[in-house]
């Protein structure tokens, strides 16, 4: 897989544990009634806070690797490392970086040639 | 410039902080799992619990008292219990906490080699002081469903055994109160575990949140040494470039 196949699955991934988090176990862990079994719910969903820990951390990695290859502005780069960490945030960015690596470096959406060592 | 420096000081300090937090977390968990509360004062078990609610985690070996009518016919053998190096059964007679018809707790009278040999359980009243511990749940798997005879204290086994409601708990003799405790004559002392060991996955969330926390504090310390050497090199020719119009 390409590295920005890599990315855009990520951020997907990263998203929707991020939306699922934030806007529903929090929501059920925090506003619903003491010992209701909506509350047991979201303590049992904010294991996935965890798991969107785990998987942003190989996000981070990939986009970075991402930003240098496609040469990136440092603003960019942390506004994209950045928007796995606010809900919602991260879907709107993966379209932007589509559209930024199409335009300035479309070879990366292509799998690389192998290049003989010269 | 200086705004990046600061960001990266920022960033770094907080994941670095948030990191020793979760650590910490993690290790005030597991230690307050593992505290011996056995040789604290005793205090009336409904208190602690009620007969509904789950065993609260932080009152294992927590010393308890109580009184009601002991339930004979409910009296079970644990098998696979050590005393003195030997192998043997505790003996296990339910006591209600109020009236024969109230909620009872399993009581751990002590220890006996042979079942048959344990003196008849005590009928009537009865008030002890006892040390609470969690029901059981090994996974044994009892060879005779029938008999007396348990491989372990599991509430849900003995509930099938007397009419009476169970706490989810059960409890062994103190013997600290043992001149007050009825229930021990003719039986050897049983001893309970005082030290219950952490879990190996007792607050791994925290551990592993730390974790997280270290790797994204040296990421943006990453981030931050390339930016600086990518500035330094993008630099360094406009500078040499002054250098020789000069």
């Amino acid at each position: 897989m390409t590295l920005f196949n890599s990315y855009r699955w990520l951020a997907l991934v990263v998203g929707v544990l991020l939306a699922v988090c934030a806007l529903v176990a929090a929501p059920a862990k925090y506003l619903a009634a003491d010992g209701s079994g909506l509350q047991g719910f979201g303590e049992d969903l904010s294991v996935l806070w965890l798991i969107h820990g785990w998987i942003f951390m190989v996000y981070v990695v990939v986009a970075f690797l991402l930003s240098r290859r496609a040469d990136w502005s440092l603003t960019f780069t942390l506004v994209a490392l950045a928007a796995g960490l606010v809900p919602l945030l991260i879907f709107y960015v993966e379209r932007q970086v589509v559209a930024k690596v199409r335009a300035e470096a479309p070879d990366l959406t292509e799998p690389q040639p192998y290049e003989a060592p010269s | 410039m200086l705004g990046a420096h600061v960001l990266a000081v920022v960033c770094t300090g907080a994941a670095a902080g948030l990191g020793v937090w979760q650590y910490d977390a993690w290790q005030a968990t597991r230690a307050a799992e593992a505290v011996d509360l056995t040789q604290g004062d005793p205090v009336p078990l409904l208190d602690v619990m009620g007969p509904d609610d789950p065993f609260p985690g932080d009152q294992v070996g927590q010393p308890v008292s109580f009184a009601g009518t002991w339930v004979p016919q409910g009296t079970v053998f644990v098998s696979g219990r050590e005393h003195d190096g030997r192998d043997g059964f505790w003996v296990v007679t339910p006591l209600t906490t109020g009236g024969p018809d109230d909620p009872a707790v399993p009581v751990v009278r002590g220890w006996t080699d042979v079942p048959a040999d344990a003196p008849p359980a005590p009928r009537g009243t009865g008030e002890v002081q006892a040390i609470l511990q969690p029901s059981e749940g090994t996974g044994a798997f009892d060879e005779d469903p029938l008999d007396d005879v348990f491989p372990q204290l599991r509430i849900a086994d003995q509930v099938q055994r007397i009419d009476a409601d169970l706490f989810s708990a059960y409890a062994v003799l103190d013997t600290a109160a043992a001149g007050t405790n009825t229930g021990a004559d003719g039986l050897a002392v049983a001893s309970v575990e005082q030290l219950p060991a952490p879990g190996q996955f007792t607050a791994l969330r925290n551990l592993l949140y730390a974790v997280e926390w270290w790797f994204f504090g040296a990421f943006a310390l990453f981030i931050w040494w390339r930016f600086v050497t990518e500035e330094a090199e993008s630099h360094a020719p406009q500078e040499s470039n002054f250098a020789s119009i000069s």
